[in-house]
């Protein structure tokens, strides 16, 4: 509910190990690869999405019905996590929480600069950050990049955007606004974190995932031999690249490669590296990357059951479910076999 | 804090102690087992209510779970018929 008061991890992880228990498993997974758009979203309707596809069901149809039952029930399970926490734990949370401010601010920028329509881009937001709905209100209002910054002056994107504002204007592309909300996000994911063994285990977690952020981004450029500086797309707090080692590896693929190998993250990764070295194809590597996050998630939740680790666990399995049934949906949509659909799923 | 904890250690021990008396030290046994009891059941208890509300057939499971730190005060009580 806030951050005062004692932390109360018993209550909010005996409801999230609850919820935990309702996600859907291999086996849904496969009568899911199966059907059409139709059959998944009544699928869902009889799960615990239920009241979201009610509720959106008379406005939209098919996929674009799955994707907002999907956003809007994603917001609500975390709204309500927050909603349950208090003191230290409700801080913890929230840090994590807040990479859905940065993606709302990130889409209203977009909107804004591609002349959106107010309610286009309203189904896109993921209400379930820190922002109330008051400011998320004003920020679909907004009707230039410079207003949308205004109202996030007494937020931590405030003074990033205004700085990267300048540049923007100059160039008029949206990499340097969009950095600078990420940028933002990440050092306050980092900064002040406590001291006991559980969170600890949560800031190795951070860490890894910011490596692994790091890393792909890496690839990416090192892969598409585009001009652009790395160092721009650099993200501080990981413990397996500095701003120059990552410069500089970027540059040349297989140093990269053999870089990561060689790292702590060398067991998790090594047979994607080894597939992205054969069959040179990335998706495989970023599939690797994020079921790696996912185990790693997943023994978090393990080691210290009555802490802030078994929430977070959750919060990842629930993010990946999501991104699976859209997987789904759109592979549907456009076609794919369910073979093809399943090798895009992230199951652990 | 501590000075004062020290006085009055002090003192009991001066007036020939009144927590030396068995039928004092076991009553304070009681309490602190009770004392030791509440705390447990103040997580317990937050993580079946927890529990229950997500899926209400918890609620029994939820109340044997809760209660069950009280057998401490019990056996606790045994001292109290040891000393007295």
């Amino acid at each position: 509910m806030s951050a005062a008061g004692s932390p109360n991890p018993e209550y909010v992880v005996a409801r999230v190990r609850a919820r935990r228990g309702g996600l859907y498993g291999d086996e849904e997974y496969r009568k899911l690869t199966r059907m059409g758009p139709a059959e998944i979203a009544r699928f869902m309707e009889e799960s615990s999405y239920g009241e979201e596809i009610n509720a959106l069901g008379s406005r939209h149809g098919g996929v674009d019905l799955i994707e907002y039952a999907l956003n809007r029930n994603l917001a609500e399970q975390f709204d309500a996590i927050l909603d349950w926490s208090e003191g230290s734990l409700y801080d913890l949370i929230a840090r994590y929480l807040r990479k859905f401010d940065a993606w709302n601010v990130k889409t209203v920028i977009r909107g804004v600069y591609t002349d959106a329509e107010q309610s286009a881009v309203e189904v896109d937001l993921i209400r379930a950050g820190e922002f109330d709905d008051r400011r998320i209100r004003r920020l679909l209002e907004a009707d230039s990049i410079d207003g949308v910054i205004e109202i996030l002056e007494d937020t931590i994107y405030g003074e990033p955007l205004r700085e990267a504002y300048a540049e923007f204007e100059e160039t008029d592309v949206l990499v340097p606004l969009e950095n600078a909300v990420d940028r933002a996000f990440y050092e306050r994911l980092l900064s002040g974190l406590g001291g006991d063994e559980p969170t600890r285990q949560y800031e190795s977690f951070l860490v890894a995932e910011v490596d692994f952020r790091n890393a792909t981004n890496a690839l990416r450029l090192a892969r598409s031999g585009a001009d652009i500086d790395p160092a721009a797309y650099f993200i501080e707090g990981g413990d397996l690249f500095t701003r120059s080692s990552l410069a500089r590896l970027a540059q040349n693929l297989d140093e990269l490669v053999e870089y990561i190998g060689d790292s702590q993250y060398g067991d998790e990764l090594g047979p994607a590296l080894r597939e992205l070295e054969e069959a040179d194809s990335l998706i495989a590597f970023e599939h690797a990357i994020d079921a790696a996050l996912l185990a790693y998630g997943d023994r978090l939740g393990t080691i210290h059951p009555v802490s802030v680790t078994p929430v977070i666990s959750y919060i990842l399995a629930k993010e990946r479910e999501t991104e699976n049934i859209r997987a789904i949906a759109r592979g549907k949509e456009a076609g794919l076999s369910p073979d093809e659909i399943e090798s895009e799923l992230v199951i652990t | 804090m501590f000075e004062a904890t020290n006085e009055l250690g002090n003192l009991v021990l001066s007036t020939g102690g009144t927590l030396t008396d068995p039928n004092a030290a076991a009553a304070l046994a009681v309490g602190l087992a009770a004392l030791g009891a509440g705390y447990a059941e103040r997580g317990i208890g937050s993580a079946a209510v927890g529990a229950m509300a997500e899926d209400d057939d918890l609620f029994v499971n939820g109340l044997i779970l809760t209660v069950l730190p009280e057998t401490i005060v019990i056996l606790a009580l045994v001292v109290v018929f040891i000393v007295g």
